[in-house]
């Protein structure tokens, strides 16, 4: 059995979750300690239990240690099982986490599965729904795949409530890609949310952009929620090139400038877009698990954030793959990932 | 109108305790975790569960807030309504069901008419309680008691203190005002643990305080008189009930009752003043007239009315010293006033009232004097539910050193000036004082007197060995001289006393000045004339003066309290 140390790297929830994907698809049980042993409230809470359900579930695991604030988890999954799930998180905490835990088996499983996840969709800290549709899933579906994704609602902190639909049809094995172009930028789009707040808000983050990209009003969208179950906010802005599409996102927040929101992602967007490189920060940590679990593939990135070095090190243990990993001339890193 | 002062106390208790046990446990419940799996009982908050619309979400709710802690997981909700609040319940269930699927939320109706009456929440939600279901081998309640009103949450405090939840409690608090949307704080707080030791210790700091006050502050060492006080001190904020206080003249009765009084006010357990009277120094229809009353003309010399110290007493606490000296009469008419809180004053038509407290001194055996037929057995009855036996100084001798140095700090208090004692003296004073010589006839009492004899007689307020020796003479011809004893015995002193300035101005002397006056009566009473009496009692200092007018200056002293010599000797009127 594998031993993880929960606290090593990050040291957070992610150890956790890399691990429970990576075990459900090899079928290597694993003992992990000292989960989240350095922060205030250590130990596994709600979400985290969540995502070990959602996990044992689909794995028909025997798990020991599930509980809150506990810092030993061992995992042992006995089959397999793809279909229809219902996974919801509490305490509007992000659903895409859950998805995340459980989607790399599920890619290669022997039949199709539809997931309901039910909680946050759009979380600071968490990929937001419209990363996962319009980023990461077209790539994973470059890999064999084919998954569609689809927003029945959003749900913002605190109230949650949100609610999407993963459905996946897997393929026998994942092939590996090689993206080192972006190639040139064929759209761009800003788009603002509002639930239950003014529009206003929206307004104003849109005018930020407008200027600071100097894009004109077509690029420009106000998507008014009116079925959402509290109040949210957030800016997004996609930029679609040849090879990828690369989204940002800021979160508004009680107590902080609309203003100040969107120019967090005019931010993001620049330096992405100064880098010329084609993945993103962001992606690069979640294209890691599916191009090693493929054995195969290799990507320019802008950089490495400590998720994704510690991800890489929970992957070794699970896969025989080797990580290569150098810093380009110009910019960004090559990622190179081999069996 | 009693209940709601009784429950704004209690509000006020609740509180107090609630906050201390939240300080105490603050931060050390990093996460809570039961293997059961925790069931929360709480009511729904009318005012603080309250919201519609997106922007409810913005406002702490107590009990959505509950079930969005990241770290703490209900297994069941049992959220208890009053049937009108209805749609709030349908909201709140919602809004729970949405935040926290892990939850299972139940209701239950619950039905008094008005969340303030203490009576119809209690039962209610005792009736809750008791029909309840509890599995506590396989659940762990938690009772939620920041919503509702103060009287539920007092009532859900009670039930749980009194175990018919078997459940720990929880409190929660919201977030800071920056972050109105977060969940806030919980703690969670058991009852049955030690965790309340230190609001156990901060009673107990309380109760020291209260026993030392008793003790006036004295660092006393005797076993036994320690464990009287303590007892003194229970039944003394925890009883309205008559004290007898027994023990030798001296003993401290008088001074004890004067404390006793002070400790109950500083408690708020009563209001009134503290009347006291020895009753040796009233017979009669003066005793009568003293202690109930009279109106104008009832008897010879009843010029004006009076209102008795029953009276002055209402509200307040009534000492009676050297209770076995009252008439038979006058024990009639004191027991019908404990009984019935009424009496009749001399020469009145109609009754009175006054609602006071007692306790009576004595240094008789009163079950004696009722064999004998005069001490009533009812009144004993009546008065002997807390008797406590105040033992004399002989019995209390590692005690002189502490009360020595009490007295001196007294006196020097009085005096205004710094009293020290040189080693040697003390050891001089205190050897003669634990001796078999030295009787302490007049216990404390003698103490104290001595005491103030050698800070007065201090050169620069230094007790030196020679005003020790002095004194010891003095002491011993008190208590070993037949002749002086029997002509002057403390109570003589002060009926003189009494018998001269009245004794309400007496009883309202302080120590001080009247264990002075006392002995200076006493020199008076067995000298032949002023001078005579003056040269005694300014025999040391007369030397040092150039004029030397003792006479005056004995004059001026008594003329302080208005006493002339004449009456002393007898020779007037």
């Amino acid at each position: 059995m594998l031993t993880i140390d929960g606290s090593f790297g990050e040291g957070g929830g992610q150890i956790l979750r890399t691990a429970l994907g990576l075990s459900l698809i090899t079928g290597t049980p694993f003992k992990i300690e000292k989960i989240r042993a350095k922060r205030s409230k250590p130990g596994l809470m709600r979400q985290h239990l969540t995502a070990v359900n959602a996990a044992a579930k689909v794995g028909a695991a025997d798990v020991e240690g599930a509980a809150i604030g506990s810092q030993t988890l061992i995992f042992t999954p006995q089959n397999l099982l793809p279909g229809e799930y219902s996974f919801a998180v509490a305490t509007a905490g992000s659903a895409t986490l859950v998805l995340q835990t459980v989607l790399p088996a599920l890619l290669s499983a022997s039949a199709s599965s539809k997931l309901t996840l039910e909680g946050g969709t759009h979380n600071p800290f968490a990929p937001p729904f419209d990363f996962l549709a319009k980023s990461f899933l077209p790539l994973i579906n470059r890999m064999g795949p084919k998954i569609t994704a689809s927003l029945i609602r959003p749900g913002f902190y605190p109230a949650g409530g949100g609610r999407f639909v993963v459905e996946i049809e897997p393929v026998k094995s994942l092939s590996g890609f090689d993206l080192l172009q972006r190639g040139e930028i064929i759209a761009k789009r800003a788009k603002a949310m509002v639930a239950s707040l003014p529009t206003i808000i929206a307004e104003k983050e849109l005018k930020v952009i407008a200027h600071k990209m100097s894009w004109d009003s077509s690029c420009l969208h106000i998507e008014k929620i009116a079925n959402s179950a509290g109040p949210g906010n957030i800016v997004t802005i996609e930029l679609e090139s040849e090879n990828i599409c690369e989204v940002f996102t800021g979160f508004g927040e009680r107590g902080v400038k609309s203003e100040d929101v969107a120019e967090q992602v005019v931010k993001m967007a620049r330096r992405y877009l100064v880098s010329g490189v084609p993945v993103g920060e962001y992606l690069t940590d979640q294209l890691l698990v599916p191009l090693a679990i493929a054995g195969e593939g290799s990507f320019v990135s802008i950089g490495l954030s400590r998720h994704s070095t510690t991800n890489i090190e929970i992957i070794k243990k699970f896969l025989g793959v080797t990580f290569a990993i150098s810093q380009l001339e110009k910019s960004g890193w090559l990622i190179e990932i081999k069996k | 109108m009693l209940t709601y002062t009784v429950l704004y106390l209690l509000t006020l208790l609740f509180k107090a305790v609630l906050s201390l046990w939240i300080s105490s446990l603050e931060n050390k419940l990093k996460f809570m975790s039961s293997t059961n799996g925790y069931v929360v009982i709480g009511l729904l908050g009318p005012t603080l569960d309250s919201g519609k619309g997106a922007e409810r979400w913005e406002r702490w709710r107590p009990t959505v807030a509950l079930c969005r802690h990241e770290n703490f997981l209900i297994k069941r909700l049992e959220l208890l309504y009053q049937e009108k609040f209805k749609s709030l319940l349908e909201i709140l269930v919602e809004d729970i069901k949405m935040i926290s699927p892990e939850t299972q939320v139940k209701t239950n109706v619950i039905d008094f008419e008005d969340p303030w009456d203490f009576e119809q929440v209690y039962g209610s939600l005792h009736d809750f309680a008791r029909k309840y279901e509890f599995k506590t081998d396989k659940e762990d309640y938690l009772i939620h008691i920041t919503t509702g009103t103060h009287v539920a949450q007092i009532c859900m405090f009670l039930l749980t203190e009194s175990h018919y939840f078997p459940a720990k409690l929880i409190q929660t608090s919201p977030p800071s005002k920056f972050h109105t949307e977060d969940p806030g704080n919980f703690t969670i707080i058991d009852l049955d643990l030690s965790k309340y030791d230190r609001i156990a210790s901060r009673f107990n700091l309380e109760q020291v305080e209260s026993i030392s006050f008793l003790k006036s502050g004295i660092e006393t060492k005797n076993r036994q008189f320690n464990r009287l006080i303590e007892r003194i001190e229970q039944v003394a904020i925890s009883s309205k009930a008559p004290i007898l206080l027994m023990g030798p003249t001296g003993a401290g009765k008088s001074n004890l009752a004067k404390r006793i009084y002070e400790l109950r006010r500083s408690k708020h357990l009563l209001e009134g003043r503290f009347v006291d009277i020895n009753c040796a120094t009233i017979r009669g229809d003066a005793a009568m007239s003293a202690l109930f009353g009279h109106v104008k003309g009832s008897f010879t010399g009843a010029v004006q009315s009076r209102p008795g110290l029953l009276r002055a007493a209402d509200g307040g606490l009534l000492f009676l010293d050297e209770i076995g000296e009252l008439g038979l009469d006058e024990q009639a008419m004191l027991l019908r006033a404990l009984e019935e809180k009424v009496f009749m004053p001399m020469g009145a038509d109609t009754e009175v009232s006054s609602d006071f407290q007692l306790i009576a001194g004595t240094n008789r055996d009163l079950a004696l004097q009722v064999r004998e037929g005069k001490f009533r057995e009812d009144l004993l009855a009546r008065i002997n539910l807390w008797t406590f036996r105040l033992p004399g100084l002989k019995d209390r001798l590692e005690d002189v050193e502490p009360n020595l140095n009490y007295e001196l700090e007294k006196s020097a208090q009085h005096m205004g000036k710094h009293i020290t004692i040189s080693k040697e003296a003390r050891e001089k004073f205190l050897r003669f004082a634990v001796s078999s010589e030295a009787v302490w006839s007049g216990n404390f009492r003698d103490l104290n007197a001595a005491v103030i004899r050698m800070a007065t007689l201090a050169l620069g307020g230094r007790i030196s060995v020679e005003v020790v020796e002095e004194e010891i003479e003095r002491l011993r011809a008190a208590w070993h001289d037949p002749k002086e004893q029997a002509a002057y015995s403390d109570r003589d002193a002060e009926l003189l006393l009494e018998s001269l300035i009245g004794f309400d101005a007496a009883a309202e002397l302080d120590r001080f000045d009247r264990v002075q006056l006392l002995d200076v009566l006493q020199v008076c009473k067995q000298s032949n004339s002023l001078s005579e009496a003056g040269r005694t009692l300014f025999a040391s200092s007369r030397g040092q003066k150039k004029n030397i007018n003792d006479a005056d200056r004995l004059r001026k002293y008594l003329a302080r309290f208005s006493i002339r010599w004449q009456q002393i000797k007898g020779e007037e009127e």
